[in-house]
């Protein structure tokens, strides 16, 4: 199952600074959120896009995670050539995590997964 | 939770997130009825370059270049004599103030007093200190003549100034986003600018109207996981504020959301620890905040926390970077991806010559790899877009290179749809100065 199944997110930036919110639809996942979706998950599922750290702090009261990836924006907003200079995709990327099986919500469709994404 | 006979709170209404916002909700907030404090942002952090760019183009320029556009449709909101707060100033207040008098009075409404606050532009300043460039791992001397602007981030404490001495309009250029609305509830509430707490809250409450919409359903959906309702007409965010708690809502009739999950998502957009987010006003605790869904667009919020301010200020150094140029051509059909990867290889081949002047060169496969990466797939897409980006002191070597995006019209078959562009490339980068270091003053003038 994806990420996209069980949680939502929104991602910011503030010079070459990305961060990412994850927030479960049913607050019965956050001890599973917490426990799957590592630092060093997001880090490897980003490889080539962030090229710095990547710091998770847990948000038990809502039912999320903000992920802060440095050196994320290849040098930030102004001075990049990427295509999405702010990473506003990158929310969508982090949705597209393989996260496993056994949530309390059942997968609504993956029409990612049925086309052969990545 | 209503507003009880002994809580004293105030509504104040968010009228834009960026320079070139929509005008029209902004307009529906002040005819509302329902907010007596309208705050503006209108800056992001390349936007401030801008300015400066344009008022080294013309030192009588540099301001929010839609002035004239706004002030008309705030003119009986104004007229009941309720206040706006904008960092419309940019990088030139005082041309943000001619603007506004000259639309004010344009519509016969003379007498308002508009406050200024000066000061927020401290290029002497970094280039005396020769501040350290953190992200570009250099320093403000170094760059020399490329460094073209810097702007202290400015927060709530001129704000109030200006609000005290009776001004119905403040103006000032880079106020930060949520410092536009902590100095209004601040003043209106009677709250301490060193009451960590009461600003920590009213910080919660600016971070939350400041982005516009992004608080009531933009940047939000994701079908058919997250859907709002009419999305084409979002309403801007509007906040019910006591020292106990703020209500988030919107404009009744207006379309979009505001829910637990749109609220989730701004409240820890562009935060980094959420224990300890850094303005100007305070350091602020993000991380116990209770979240209630009352229903009906309705959403109520308390427990931020504040600690004292941080001793430095956050300045943008708008730094020159020569040029931008960008070209695109499309394939599409069987062989689409092959045939674009084949152009790719063309246009670097001619790109060669000027390769000591290119301090950068990007060539994506839009549909394929621009956003990510070249990620493993085993779908052909339909149709791919190659996009060139390269970065140049040379307009000269910019104009050539997006030339030969179009020449592309000649490489593969079937490649369509050129489109290039060559901009000045205007980086911003961030540095820091102590806070006692920047000297700001306010003055209230009338239209």
């Amino acid at each position: 199952m994806i990420l996209r199944e069980v949680a939502y997110a929104r991602s910011g930036d503030k010079g070459d600074t990305s961060n990412i919110c994850v927030f479960v639809h049913d607050a019965a996942d956050y001890p599973m959120l917490v426990q799957r979706l590592t630092a060093e998950r997001v880090k490897g599922h980003f490889a080539g896009l962030v090229r710095g750290d990547v710091v998770r702090y847990e948000l038990p009261r809502v039912h999320g995670l903000n992920f802060v990836l440095f050196q994320a924006l290849d040098g930030g907003v102004s001075a990049t050539l990427r295509i999405d200079p702010h990473g506003k995709s990158f929310q969508s990327l982090a949705l597209a995590m393989e996260v496993g099986e056994g949530w309390s919500i059942e997968p609504l469709s993956d029409p990612w997964h049925a086309s052969g994404g990545a | 939770m209503p507003r009880g006979a002994l809580q004293v709170g105030l509504s104040i209404g968010a009228g834009s997130a960026y320079a070139n916002d929509r005008l029209a909700p902004a307009a529906a907030m002040a005819d509302s009825g329902r907010v007596t404090y309208i705050g503006f942002d209108s800056l992001a952090e390349r936007t401030m370059a801008l300015a400066h760019q344009r008022r080294r183009r013309d030192p009588a320029t540099g301001q929010d270049e839609r002035i004239c556009e706004l002030i008309p449709l705030l003119a009986g909101y104004l007229g009941r004599g309720h206040r706006v707060i904008g960092n419309f100033g940019a990088a030139n207040p005082d041309a943000a103030v001619c603007d506004i008098v000259d639309s004010l009075r344009a519509q016969g409404q003379r007498g308002i007093p508009i406050g200024v606050i000066r000061g927020d532009a401290v290029l002497d300043l970094v280039r005396s200190l020769d501040c350290e460039l953190p992200e570009r791992q250099t320093t403000v001397a170094a760059l020399g003549d490329r460094v073209v602007s810097a702007n202290a981030y400015i927060g709530a404490e001129p704000i109030v100034a200006c609000l005290q001495d009776g001004a119905q309009i403040v103006v000032g250029g880079r106020i930060a986003d949520p410092s536009l609305f902590v100095g209004p509830i601040c003043h209106e509430l009677g709250w301490a600018l060193d009451d960590w707490d009461a600003v920590a809250h009213a910080t919660m409450v600016g971070h939350l109207l400041e982005c516009g919409v992004h608080s009531t359903g933009g940047n939000f959906e994701d079908p058919p996981y997250r859907v709002v309702p009419d999305p084409h007409r979002l309403g801007f965010p509007l906040a019910d504020v006591t020292r106990g708690d703020a209500v988030i809502t919107k404009l009744p009739g207006t379309g979009g959301a505001v829910d637990a999950r749109t609220m989730k998502t701004q409240l820890y957009y562009e935060i980094h620890d959420p224990a300890a987010y850094l303005t100007p006003d305070v350091t602020a605790d993000f991380s116990d905040i209770e979240i209630e869904d009352l229903g009906g667009d309705r959403v109520r919020l308390w427990g931020a926390r504040g600690l004292p301010r941080p001793a430095n200020l956050k300045v943008l150094v708008g730094v020159d970077d020569g040029f931008r140029a960008t070209g695109e051509i499309s394939f599409g059909g069987p062989g689409c991806v092959t045939r674009a990867r084949r152009a790719e290889e063309i246009l670097r081949a001619h790109l060669q010559p000027y390769a000591a002047s290119l301090t950068d060169v990007r060539v994506d496969l839009v549909g394929l790899t621009s956003l990510f990466g070249d990620r493993p797939t085993n779908v052909e897409p339909s149709e791919v877009r190659l996009r060139m980006a390269v970065h140049t002191p040379a307009r000269g070597v910019a104009d050539a290179a997006a030339h030969e995006v179009e020449l592309l019209y000649f490489g593969p078959s079937g490649g369509g749809g050129v489109v290039t562009s060559v901009v000045p490339a205007l980086g911003v980068t961030p540095a820091f100065v102590p806070r006692e270091l920047v000297t700001l003053s306010t003055e209230v003038v009338h239209s």
